[in-house]
């Protein structure tokens, strides 16, 4: 043991003036978490919808109903409403000269204001002669009359009224977010109907209600995900390099040459990859809360998870760099190895959004239970479900450093 | 050159090494004795290295037994390791580690030693002390992996082909750097291919060709048994006549070489020596030359030729 603290050293700081080898584990994993989180965890998405409102009055002013009807719109949280000019050609303006990115307009036609209210009062008029109908009320024929002499009169007082007040909404065949965008749309539509025939409280509504106790942002499912990443690249791609070189360079047989064991060598880099994995979880906690307000503080449990992971791929890696007789070959495997087992194993994104065969996979993989254990340990703040990442992770370490000690040479190079 | 004792600290005795049906060591002997140093002298692919791994415990052999300070080398590696240097032959070690962190950690990996800075001051690196192993030249690289070896004060230090790839001066360097190990009782144990190397450095050596010890004695010895004839080249003026028949009566052969100049060839160096003082009576101005059977004749009539620059017989 006296022997593993001089080579810890000397390949601590061997390993800290190799620049490579910190971008790979400091640097990227950094960047990765400020670029996932801001593009997939910055809050709620507001989708742009361009309102060409049509429908003003003689002062050129939109009319109450289109100006409420737009104000509803823009009170939804998921629509950015913008104006669009009432002489401005729509198709025209999307195609060329318009902003950059998908366009959506929603076009509000002249006389909307007065073809709702012709609409409310049909509406009106045919619940309350359906509800007739239905009791069986003896004044019907005589409220039948009043209503149709009532439609005589509007009919010359809106001679301008169309029917149904129809909203128009326009946006390119192939925008993945049309869809979404129209069913808020549809939903705002429905509700100002409800509105203009005088429901107040409609009969049946959908309540949203939080699962727990705090909301989960992006960069608290990037950040468990990352550190499970960041180590198994360690081990599974940089380790392999380095290991390798030292035995391509002759490094490796001039430890070999000394009273050092086998065993010493393989303690030292276990020991020094553990504490770096521990190094860099601190790291990306510190950028993750000076970046996204992360208050999330890795407890004994997570430590020791990341550090069971750090010896699972530890020996992984030193296992791979002893079995190739280059450093560049070492590394071609080690991504051949880690980058597609990183990218099934929903460090980047929910196993949901995969195909079935490829989250079953996924399941079978060290760094899926690593996160998984991870999130539940650090983000969660549970030990629910933390059992068999332990299980997993205590068994990978177990078997790769066997792996590693029965093929690491110590002699007949 | 360190004076010979006859205590053997390194016995080889029909060591065998072979990788699948490929047979690299078959069957070498030889001692090594304390206080010497002792060349494996070889072409590539002659076994040289081979056999001094198996010697550094870097190797298992095959067959045959090999014992370093009286300790078996596939029963006692770690003792041994704790009592050799090595410097493996294409030396490297952490690029990134100064030339004193790298000792440091050598001197670190062993139980007694002498000081990192004392190792420095052997080898004159102090000036490099604090410069990264992989900025350092060839030369300063070969040093740095001398005085790693040199730090754990070991009784035997074994040198795989210390001077393959450094220029003249680099070269010489080194072999000042070897002497004054010799003097300060280490027994060296080299391999090489620079005959140069083994007249200057060795006093005793072992040549390996095919895997074979083909002759094991010292520097001279060898020379004396293997190196053939000593030769006294007289210039040719073309008035060879009076100095041509003085040579004939004192040389066991004469011959003109591709110069055309006269060669005597002597089987008794002492026999040539006297003619060279009787034929610059006689010849006077012309230039006269005794040349004398080196390692390379040796090697030549054992090996069949001379290795070049790169190890390989031409």
């Amino acid at each position: 043991m006296t022997r593993v603290r001089p080579l810890l050293v000397a390949l601590s700081r061997d390993w800290l003036r190799n620049r490579e080898a910190v971008f790979f584990a400091f640097l990227f994993p950094v960047i990765l978490l400020l670029i996932f989180s801001a593009v997939f965890g910055g809050g709620t998405s507001e989708f742009t919808v361009y309102v060409q409102n049509n429908d003003v009055g003689a002062d050129d002013d939109p009319t109450d109903l289109s100006a409420t009807f737009v104000e509803a719109l823009n009170g939804t949280g998921a629509l950015s409403v913008r104006p669009l000019d009432s002489d401005r050609n729509v198709t025209a303006w999307s195609r060329g000269g318009g902003p950059s990115g998908s366009v959506r307009v929603l076009v509000v036609p002249d006389g909307f204001a007065e073809d709702v209210r012709a609409g409310s009062a049909r509406a009106r008029r045919s619940v309350i002669l359906d509800t007739l109908n239905r009791t069986g009320t003896a004044n019907r024929t005589a409220i039948q009359g009043a209503f149709d002499a009532a439609d005589d009169a509007n009919a010359t007082a809106s001679a301008n009224a169309t029917g149904a007040a129809t909203v128009t909404f326009m946006a390119a065949s192939d925008d993945e977010a049309a869809p979404a965008i129209r069913g808020v749309v549809e939903s705002v539509v429905a509700r100002f109907n409800e509105r203009a025939v005088g429901i107040g409280e409609p009969p049946a509504r959908v309540e949203t209600t939080d699962l727990g106790d705090r909301t989960l942002e992006g960069a608290d499912y990037y950040l468990p995900a990352l550190i499970a990443a960041v180590v198994m690249i360690n081990g599974l791609i940089t380790l392999p390099t380095v290991v390798a070189q030292f035995g391509a360079d002759g490094t490796l047989k001039r430890l070999v040459a000394t009273p050092l064991r086998k065993r010493d060598w393989i303690l030292a880099n276990v020991v020094q990859q553990t504490g770096l994995a521990l190094v860099i979880t601190g790291v990306m906690v510190v950028v993750a809360r000076l970046a996204f307000g992360v208050t999330v503080v890795p407890g004994p449990l997570s430590l020791a998870l990341v550090a069971l992971g750090a010896v699972a791929f530890t020996g992984l890696g030193m296992a791979l760099g002893s079995l190739v007789e280059n450093a560049e070959a070492a590394t071609s495997l080690g991504m051949a190895v880690a980058l597609p087992t990183m990218f099934v194993s929903g460090v980047f994104w929910e196993l949901d959004l995969m195909p079935g065969f490829l989250q079953t996979v996924a399941t079978v993989t060290p760094i899926y239970h690593f996160h998984r254990g991870l999130r539940q340990l650090m983000v969660l703040e549970t030990t629910e479900g933390t059992a068999l990442p332990f299980a997993v992770l205590g068994i990978g370490s177990v078997l790769s450093l066997a792996l590693a000690v029965r093929v690491t040479k110590w002699e007949d190079f | 050159m360190a004076g010979e004792s006859t205590d053997a600290v390194v016995t080889v005795r029909d060591l065998r090494r072979e990788y699948g049906e490929t047979v690299a060591v078959d069957g070498v002997s030889f001692e090594v004795r304390a206080n010497e140093v002792f060349a494996l002298v070889g072409p590539n692919g002659a076994g040289k290295t081979t056999t001094v791994e198996i010697l550094e415990c870097l190797r298992t052999p095959t067959g045959g037994s090999a014992s370093v300070l009286g300790y078996d080398v596939t029963e006692d590696p770690r003792t041994i390791k704790e009592r050799i240097g090595v410097v493996p032959q294409s030396f490297h070690t952490f690029d990134r580690l100064t030339v004193r962190e790298n000792v440091r950690l050598t001197r670190q990996l062993y139980a007694d030693g002498i000081g990192v800075e004392a190792a420095l001051e052997r080898l004159d690196l102090g000036a490099y002390a604090d410069t990264r192993f992989a900025a350092l030249s060839g030369g300063y690289q070969r040093r740095t992996g001398i005085a790693m070896a040199l730090v754990s004060d070991p009784e035997v230090l074994f040198l795989d082909e210390p001077t393959t790839g450094l220029d003249p001066a680099a070269r010489r360097t080194t072999w000042e750097q070897i002497e004054r190990l010799t003097d300060l009782g280490t027994t060296v144990v080299l391999t090489t291919h620079y005959m140069e190397e083994v007249e200057q450095l060795a006093d005793r050596a072992a040549l390996l060709v095919d895997g074979e010890t083909v002759a094991v004695d010292t520097v001279a010895g060898l020379v004396a048994t293997y190196g053939g004839d000593v030769r006294l080249v007289v210039e040719a003026t073309g008035d060879d006549a009076a100095v041509e028949s003085a040579l004939r009566e004192v040389a066991d052969e004469v011959y003109r070489d591709d110069a055309g100049d006269l060669v005597g060839l002597f089987e008794d160096r002492s026999a040539a020596q006297a003619a060279f003082g009787r034929l610059h009576g006689v010849g006077g101005d012309r230039a006269i030359e005794l040349a004398g059977a080196g390692m390379e004749d040796v090697f030549l009539r054992l090996a069949g030729g001379t290795p070049d620059d790169r190890g390989e017989l031409r």
